[in-house]
């Protein structure tokens, strides 16, 4: 548990990454600020919610097999 | 047209020309940052242009034939634009600082002369390298959208807004 803890240092720029993208991509869809912000957000929280699903997918094969 | 060749060349240059210049500026910063950062992640040895064979005279340079036979990341990052150009110039040999002048710039989005030496680093780092050149991947295919809204303005329309979805299932209810 401690190691994979550890070993997740590498993915501190993963939430970066998710804004950036999710900012990029709302802004090729809409022009107004208030539009490109509430799309970024809501295909950010989508890209976190399922990196979260297939991390927890994989630490619970990892754990039980 | 020329929006779209300006956001090629540099991302958000073409929203920038067009008076959208927050959304210019945040292209040109988010795009530029990824793209840099992957290289730097990469310890700038990932976007590259490899000659199937240096040493044949024979074999014509063909750099549609070496992206997709030997380095396809560069289908991704070339469309970043000015910034992928580099490996181009080093792919059709053109000159550069000496190494004992310029070590970084003589190397810079040149093909690896010792591709065994590369694998040993890959290899024996963590994944930092591997996440580096999906950076600079991802960074050029988001500016294919860029090149897009540039060329054509944003995808749902201008003056588009985004609908609550809730709003839009009473609206359709009345």
């Amino acid at each position: 548990m401690i190691t994979a803890i550890v070993s997740l240092h590498m993915y501190w720029q993963l939430p970066i990454l998710i804004v950036v993208i999710s900012l990029v991509y709302s802004a090729t869809r809409y022009d107004e600020w208030d539009s490109i912000l509430g799309e970024a957000f809501r295909w950010g929280s989508r890209m976190a919610l399922f990196l979260v699903g297939i991390g927890a997918v994989l630490y619970a094969v990892s754990v039980l097999i | 047209m020329i929006g779209g060749i300006l956001s090629y060349l540099v991302p958000g240059l073409g929203q920038i020309s067009q008076g959208r210049i927050g959304k210019g500026v945040l292209f040109l910063v988010c795009l530029l940052s990824l793209f840099h950062v992957g290289q730097a992640m990469g310890n700038w040895q990932n976007v590259y242009l490899p000659h199937q064979d240096p040493h044949d005279p024979t074999r014509g340079k063909n750099p549609f034939r070496d992206i997709f036979q030997l380095r396809w990341h560069y289908a991704g990052q070339f469309w970043i634009g000015v910034s992928a150009w580099p490996a181009l110039y080093q792919y059709y040999g053109g000159p550069v600082p000496s190494a004992e002048k310029s070590p970084f710039w003589h190397n810079y989005q040149r093909p690896p002369r010792d591709e065994h030496a590369l694998n040993q680093i890959l290899v024996n780092s963590d994944k930092t390298p591997d996440l580096g050149w999906i950076y600079t991947v991802i960074a050029g295919m988001l500016n294919i959208l860029v090149i897009y809204d540039a060329f054509a303005g944003p995808a749902y329309g201008k003056g588009a807004h985004r609908t609550n979805p809730q709003t839009a299932s009473e609206a359709a209810a009345s």
